[in-house]
Parts: C-alpha cells; sequence; structure tokens
C-alpha cells in the first residue's frame, strides 16, 4: 500500500510542479513584453515602479505622451575572447557618457539606458546579439561592433535598418560603405553604419606617411588571417607603396600557434628596413618573443591594438624603438570627456575609448534633434548634429539646451571633431607611439588636415 | 635560412604535440574514448603550473612537477565523476560527455581566472649555429647556420624524457604490461585477473600528468588563458589519429610529422598560401588515412 500511496503523491507532485512551473513560465512570458523592455535585468529597479503607472505597458507618461521613459542603446561587446582587453575601457567610456546624458537630463527627458550583450567578435554570435538587441531590447540604435563582425554582415545589418554607431572599425570596407550620402532626409539611399573612429586608411596612410619620412623604404609584412589584420594592413601597404614604398615579403599566419618561428624565419630572408606586424595581442606577443629569441632585428612597426603596455611588459627591451600609429586622442573636447571618464572607473584609456565616448554622444544628440527615438529618427539626424554650421556643442548638456532654443548644433568630441562624411566616416588625428624605457610615448602626430590629404575627396 | 633550421623548428613544435597527444592516445586506447575536454587538462595544467610559479612561489621546475601532480588529479578526479559511471555506454556517449564536459571547464576557467592571458616568467638564451655551411640544392638551402634557444631545448628534452618514461613504463612495469594487455582485449585482461578499473584510473593519472606538463610548456612558449589548451586540441587530435589511434609511440610519430609538415608548409609554400599551412598538415592527414585507416603505427581500434 504504502508504495501505491508514494507513487500516487508522486504524480501528483510531478503535475503539480508542471503546473506552477507552467503558469510561472507564462507570466514570465506575459511580464517580459508587458515591460516592453526586455533588458538585461540591470535596469529592472528602475523600471519596476514605472509599470503601475503606465496605461500600455512600454512607455510611461513624462508630460508629452510620445515621449518614451527609457531609451535603450545596444552595445554589442568583446566580453569574451580575443579583443576582450580593449573592452573594460569602451564599458566605463559608454557608461560615463550615459550618465554623463542622464545627469543633463537624458534625451526628450528620457532616461537613456545601454543593453551590453557580449559577441566575443564571432560573426554568428555578433548576428545574434545585433537580433536580440533589436527584437528583445528593443533598442533604439547600436553602439558597437567590429570590423570582423560588421563586414560579413553588411547586407544583414542594412536589412536591420538600425543605426550602428560603432567606435570599433578600421576596416577599409567600410570606407565608402555607410552613412547618408549627404541627403540625410533621405533614407532610401542611407547605410545604417557610422563611425566614430578614423578609418585604417586614414591612420595607416599616417603611419606609412611617417615610415617613408622616417627613410624606412622597404618592409616586410607578417599579419593574421582574420579581416581586421588583413585590412590594417592592406591599408597601410596601398599608402606605402602610393607614397614610394616597396614591400619586400608579406607572410600571412594563423593564430594562436605555438611558435610563430617559420613564418619569421621565412620574412627575414628577404631585404628590408622595417617589419610591419599586425595581429592580435596574444599571438603578437609569442611572435615578437620569438623574433626577440631569434635575434632578427630590424625596424619593427606594430599595428594599431600592439602598441599597449602588455606587449612591452612581456617582449621586453629588444622592442625599444618600435613604433605604432593609433586613431590620435585630440579631439576638440578630449579634456571634458577625460576628466568624467577617470571619476568612472580605473580601466586604461585605449585609441577606441574616446570613440566609444562620441558615439553615445552623437546618438543621444541625434534623438534630441528628431524629438523621437526611433532608428530612422536617429538614421536622420546624426549627419545634421554632427556636421554643419551650427553651435559648436562639446556634450549632450550643451547640445540640448542649444537643441531646446532652436539653434542647429555639430557635436564637436574627444576623439575627432566628428564631422561624419557622407559615408558616416570621421577624419582626426593619427599619433605615432614609440616604445622607449618600458612604456610607449607619443613621439610625433600627424594632423588631421595632413591626414585628409592622403585620402581621395569621396573615398572616405 | 634553410631545410635544417625548419625541421628544427617543426621538431620543436613537434615535441609540444607529441607529449600530449601520448597522453591523449593512451585514453583513446586503453579507455577507448575520445577524450575532447583534454585540451582544457592541459589549460588546467598551465594554470597550476603558474599558480605554484607566482602565488607560493616556488622555483619554476618544482612548479612543473607540481602541475603535473595537479593534472594527474584533477583528471582522476573528472573522470570519476564524469566518465566512469558511463564506461559501458561507449565510446559514442563518452565522446559525447567530453564534448560538453570541454566546454564546462573552458567558461568554468575563464569565469574564475578571468579574460585576460598571463604569464611565465622566464628568460631565455639563444645558442647560434653560424659556422654550419650552405648546401644549396636549387633555391633551397638544405644546411646552413641555425639557432636554438634554451626553452626550445626544454622541451625537446622533456618530450624525450617523456617517451623513454612511456616505453620504460609500458615494457618494464606490471601497470604498463596490463595497460597493453587492456588496449589489445579488455575482457580477455579481465579473466587474467587484472583489475580494469584500477587500469583505468592509472591511465587517467597518466594522461593528466602529461597533460599538465605539456600545459606548463606550451604556456611558458605562449600564455595562460582559457583557451590555451583548447587552441591546440586539433593539432593533438590530428597527431594521435596519423600516428595510429589508441598507439602512444604512434602519436610521437604523427606529432612530429605535423609538426615538421607546419613548419615547412610555411617555410616554403607561395606567399598567398603561408597561412595555410595547417590546412596542409590536415590534409597529409586525410591522405595517409585514405592508404592506411589504422594510421602510421597501425594500431586497430577497438570496436564498441
Amino acid at each position: 500500500m504504502s508504495s501505491d500511496n508514494n507513487t500516487h503523491v508522486s504524480r501528483r507532485a510531478v503535475v503539480t510542479i508542471t503546473g506552477v512551473g507552467g503558469i510561472a513560465g507564462l507570466s514570465g512570458c506575459v511580464g517580459f513584453g508587458g515591460n516592453g523592455d526586455g533588458g538585461d535585468g540591470d535596469d529592472g529597479g528602475s523600471n519596476g515602479g514605472d509599470g503601475t503607472d503606465d496605461t500600455d505597458g512600454t512607455d510611461g507618461g513624462t508630460g508629452d505622451s510620445d515621449a518614451p521613459e527609457t531609451i535603450t542603446l545596444g552595445q554589442p561587446a568583446s566580453l569574451s575572447g580575443q579583443w576582450d582587453f580593449l573592452q573594460p575601457g569602451i564599458s566605463q567610456a559608454t557608461d560615463a557618457a550615459v550618465n554623463h546624458i542622464n545627469e543633463a537630463g537624458g534625451p526628450l527627458d528620457a532616461e537613456l539606458e545601454v543593453a551590453r550583450r557580449d559577441t566575443a567578435v564571432d560573426p554568428q554570435e555578433a548576428r545574434t546579439v545585433a537580433t536580440q538587441l533589436v527584437e528583445n531590447d528593443d533598442v533604439a540604435a547600436i553602439v558597437g561592433l567590429f570590423s570582423s563582425e560588421i563586414n560579413p554582415l553588411w547586407d544583414f545589418l542594412q536589412d536591420l535598418s538600425t543605426p550602428v554607431i560603432t567606435p570599433w572599425p578600421g576596416s577599409t570596407f567600410l570606407d565608402t560603405r555607410g552613412g547618408d550620402k549627404g541627403t540625410p532626409e533621405d533614407v532610401s539611399d542611407d547605410e545604417w553604419v557610422w563611425r566614430t573612429v578614423v578609418g585604417d586608411t586614414v591612420h595607416t596612410s599616417g603611419s606609412a606617411a611617417f615610415a617613408i619620412e622616417e627613410g624606412l623604404n622597404t618592409l616586410g609584412v607578417i599579419n593574421g588571417t582574420t579581416e581586421g589584420e588583413r585590412s590594417y594592413v592592406e591599408g597601410f601597404v596601398s599608402a606605402y607603396e602610393a607614397n614610394g614604398g616597396t614591400v619586400a615579403e608579406r607572410v600571412e599566419v594563423e593564430l594562436g600557434a605555438s611558435s610563430y618561428q617559420s613564418a619569421l624565419s621565412r620574412l627575414f630572408e628577404a631585404e628590408f628596413d622595417a617589419f610591419l606586424m599586425s595581429l592580435p595581442q596574444e599571438s603578437a606577443i609569442t611572435a615578437l618573443s620569438d623574433w626577440s629569441d631569434g635575434g632578427y632585428g630590424r625596424q619593427p612597426i606594430l599595428s594599431d591594438t600592439l602598441t599597449s603596455q602588455a606587449v612591452l611588459d612581456q617582449v621586453g627591451s629588444d622592442l625599444n624603438g618600435a613604433w605604432g600609429a593609433t586613431p590620435g586622442q585630440s579631439g576638440p573636447n578630449y579634456d571634458t570627456f577625460e576628466e568624467i571618464y577617470t571619476e568612472a572607473g580605473d580601466a586604461d584609456i585605449n585609441a577606441w575609448t574616446p570613440p566609444a565616448w562620441d558615439a553615445v554622444q552623437v546618438a543621444a544628440l541625434a534623438i534630441e534633434r528628431a524629438g523621437e527615438a526611433t532608428p530612422e529618427a536617429i538614421q536622420r539626424n546624426l549627419g545634421p548634429v554632427s556636421r554643419g554650421e551650427g553651435t559648436a556643442v562639446s556634450t549632450f548638456a550643451e547640445g540640448k539646451e542649444a537643441l531646446a532654443n532652436g539653434e542647429e548644433i555639430t557635436y564637436q568630441g574627444a576623439a575627432t571633431p566628428v564631422n561624419f562624411t557622407q559615408h558616416g566616416n570621421v577624419f582626426g588625428t593619427v599619433s605615432i607611439n614609440t616604445a622607449q624605457d618600458g612604456e610607449f610615448t607619443q613621439t610625433s602626430e600627424v594632423s588631421a588636415a595632413d591626414v585628409r590629404s592622403f585620402v581621395e575627396e569621396g573615398q572616405y | 635560412m634553410g631545410l635544417l633550421q625548419n625541421i628544427i623548428f617543426g621538431v620543436i613544435t613537434g615535441s609540444y604535440i607529441a607529449i600530449a597527444a601520448i597522453g591523449f592516445n593512451l585514453i583513446y586506447g586503453i579507455v577507448n574514448m575520445i577524450n575532447f575536454a583534454y585540451g582544457e587538462y592541459l589549460t588546467l595544467g598551465a594554470f597550476i603550473g603558474l599558480f605554484a610559479a607566482t602565488a607560493l612561489p616556488i622555483p619554476l621546475p618544482v612548479a612543473v612537477l607540481v602541475a603535473m601532480a595537479g593534472g594527474g588529479l584533477v583528471s582522476i578526479v573528472l573522470a570519476r565523476a564524469f566518465f566512469t559511471p558511463i564506461n559501458q555506454t561507449g565510446p559514442v556517449p563518452l565522446l559525447l560527455t567530453s564534448i560538453g564536459l570541454g566546454i564546462a571547464l573552458r567558461n568554468a576557467i575563464r569565469l574564475v581566472a578571468g579574460r585576460e592571458a598571463r604569464y611565465y616568467d622566464t628568460e631565455t638564451t639563444t645558442f647560434r649555429f653560424d659556422a654550419v655551411p650552405d648546401l644549396s640544392v636549387g633555391s633551397v638551402d638544405l644546411l646552413g647556420g641555425f639557432f636554438v634557444t634554451s626553452k626550445q631545448l626544454i622541451v625537446v628534452a622533456s618530450a624525450v624524457a617523456v617517451f623513454v618514461a612511456i616505453y620504460g613504463l609500458l615494457t618494464r612495469t606490471d601497470v604498463g604490461i596490463a595497460m597493453r594487455a587492456m588496449g589489445d582485449d579488455e575482457s580477455l585482461a579481465r579473466v587474467r585477473g587484472i583489475d580494469t578499473q584500477l587500469i583505468r584510473d592509472s591511465v587517467w593519472v597518466l594522461a593528466g600528468i602529461l597533460a599538465g606538463l605539456s600545459g606548463v610548456l606550451l604556456a611558458i612558449q605562449t600564455n595562460v588563458s582559457a583557451t590555451t589548451g583548447f587552441s591546440q586540441i586539433l593539432q593533438i587530435l590530428s597527431a594521435a589519429i596519423l600516428g595510429g589511434a589508441g598507439s602512444p609511440y604512434g602519436a610521437i610519430v604523427g606529432a612530429y610529422l605535423i609538426g615538421i609538415v607546419l613548419a615547412l608548409s610555411t617555410a616554403f609554400l607561395p606567399s598567398g598560401m603561408s597561412g595555410l599551412s595547417s590546412a596542409i598538415a590536415f590534409g597529409i592527414l586525410i591522405l595517409v588515412l585514405l592508404v592506411k585507416p589504422s594510421g602510421i603505427a597501425g594500431a586497430e581500434v577497438r570496436e564498441a
């Protein structure tokens, strides 16, 4: 008897648990839909109270019936993967910008939020994340994505029809792709990608011109096989050869190898003055350590991501004199950014940190000017708030005030002046950073005007 | 630099692969499973060694021994927890479990240890032999000057020590002979009174020790991160299969063949194809298996 009873109780328990679970699950589904926010959970507390006053379950009232209570920007992030060492600075800059904007009243008087999801810089994961950000998190714009993600997902991103304003990609692929084509009101010819960092064409041009100036007339190249590394090298080599330089040998290598000695041996068989290395940091440290152990010598030129302290610490003094060009950190309002950024945390500033700040600022200003937070409205207004003859503003607070006074504005950024070209690109200075006495220091700078002269009109 | 230098590079790469491939093949031959989580065993060994060398801190050679012991312990604990309970289900469930375990371990390591790569603090000395004369055939120099570093010599010496120790173990000790007997026919070994579970446990410990050693050597050359071992698992697997699935001696041959092919294809392929060295190595793997499906050493794979 007892066994029968046990069986009976067990079945009932299973049915009960299934029922309760089903109801809870359904409640959860209903809850997600009603909130209309679907964020990553970080903002649950702030939104929880709003729902009681919210008749339609999506946007709260702020006096203006069309004004949203919260506006979410999506950030695909490199929280893991081979570029994860760059993300802390980007996250800190983004969060600092969001806080700064909210302290100034927020776009359309709404609370600005960021939904951040990890892509590990994997294109397939990035596609999933971008879909989740748009479909689940209901973001108004995306402030992220690398070259390695954007290029293979180009058509998908156009179909997504959500502005991607990103601090990451240097790819030459984007030189003539993206932006509003100089016709902000007509979105039919638009391509939905904008970048707040100078493209590889710009800083590799500056870097290549600097190499020629230094008398480095022949070059060896070693690079990885991913889109980002190839693009960097192709940009550099194109500008280098256009300035009279010659590439003596180029070797492509797979990433994550236990040794790069065979590739280095092959490269250094050729005669050249300097060699350019473009690899992710961990592979580059292995390759540069092999270079140091093998005593190959000659002048190293490093890609932008390799002018980092970690590279110098691991490779050591053999790297003294190595230099690399990075997007300059000398936008008109860099000091404003730096002050707020350093108060927000202790992450190091890298070349992509000020552009991350600029991406959020310019997105918020576009929303404010548009008067609505829809993707298309933001797309129409990114050009007008960044270029033209309006009142120069350095922060969202200044821009909000100017727009309220009926003025047109032009945002002056931290990394660059953020004057978007017709293809959604920006020009800026290029810094030459040289390894000396255990650290990289800026030893030269190529001005934005000089850099602009390297690039054909309409081709960037 | 010529062919000789590149063959030396290949031998060094092969040595990294060989130590791990022996452990991988011991498991394949005796426990009868492909352990896709083996890369994570290397990673754990690298982290244990790094912890011993930096946090305790102890001299690097002692840290290597700690990593080997730690690797053995981790291996037997994981085997007892995840593989021993499903020993009788056959190789496919074991394989799938190992894939899942590998993913779980890799992410757990990332969660606990963080994202950034860490580095062993080592010094390297380079030995140059520039007096070796050139011997050119066409555009290829067969000899010519070459160099080796202290780090590379240690890796090759470690590999040779492992080969000798494994040979001694498998031919001169009761446990080793029992391993070989079990590899040939587990049922017959059991009938002959061999405690097969004890032998399985011994294999797990031995494979873990080798993974610990290989992980530290690899990490000294590259870095310690959640993907230290995972990034090598394809080469380890290929060496094991190329040499002869289940044969530790075959794994050695397969590892050196893959290492040398990788080095030579990087050195001599046309410029635009230099990034395809792994593809060439795997192409040779396919060719060998088409001609001799049991691998170079010819060990037969047991049926489930």
